[in-house]
């Protein structure tokens, strides 16, 4: 399983379709900086395809005054969690 | 574990620096080995040593500086990206002939062989782009 680490928002650029695209059947997604924008309800249909491996950063989310408006199936982590997230992953990617 | 940060943000441009001191901060705390961060591309500016950010903004370059006498990070700088955007240690100036210098210890001008080595020797290395 991988750890990809997205910065990117789905409104505004094509990198989120790539780390899609790159994704494995396992791996999960971390939403970090501007990428916590797609965890909205609004545009959460952009990853409709990996229920349930979708994370969001409680700091960068509660920085952008968006903490409390993420969809419901959004886990939303701490920075200790993705430490956390790093650790049970064999390798992270980042995409930005 | 034993974990590696790449660093490709450039300070206050973007919040890759933020981001990075953030998360080495938390694995340290979680008793983890931050082995090294390296900077390269843009990255190579939070090795400024004249930077001189407001005081009530956080000080990047201190906060690396700091990593480094706490926990004994490596703080390591590409020095292709480093010195044809003018940061250059004493040895640098010197041979290029330059009246002052701008990186200092304990940051160190590197070879990106050891950003291959970095990546080889650490259970987890994680990048933080622009």
């Amino acid at each position: 399983m991988k750890l990809h680490i997205l910065n990117r928002s789905p409104a505004s650029s094509q990198v989120p379709a790539q780390a899609l695209s790159a994704m494995g059947p396992e791996d999960r997604l971390l939403l970090i900086e501007d990428g916590v924008q797609g965890a909205l309800p609004a545009l959460i249909h952009h990853y409709a395809a990996i229920p349930g491996r979708l994370y969001a950063l409680r700091e960068d989310l509660v920085a952008r005054g968006l903490i409390g408006r993420c969809d419901g199936t959004v886990q939303v982590v701490d920075v200790d969690g993705f430490v956390t997230l790093t650790e049970e992953a064999e390798q992270t990617l980042s995409w930005y | 574990m034993r974990y590696g940060i790449l660093l490709l943000g450039a300070p206050y441009s973007d919040q890759a620096s933020h981001s990075a001191l953030r998360f080495a901060r938390a694995l340290l705390a979680r008793g983890h080995r931050l082995e090294a961060v390296f900077f390269y591309h843009d990255g190579v500016y939070n090795a400024a040593r004249l930077a001189a950010p407001p005081q009530d903004e956080p000080h990047l370059v201190d906060g690396w500086a700091t990593l480094h006498a706490e926990h004994g990070v490596a703080l390591q700088v590409c020095i292709a990206a480093a010195l044809r955007r003018g940061l250059l240690d004493e040895r640098e100036a010197a041979r290029h002939g330059k009246a002052g210098h701008s990186v200092e210890a304990p940051f160190e001008l590197t070879g990106v062989g050891q950003l291959i080595d970095l990546g080889q020797r650490c259970d987890r290395l994680v990048t933080f782009g622009p």
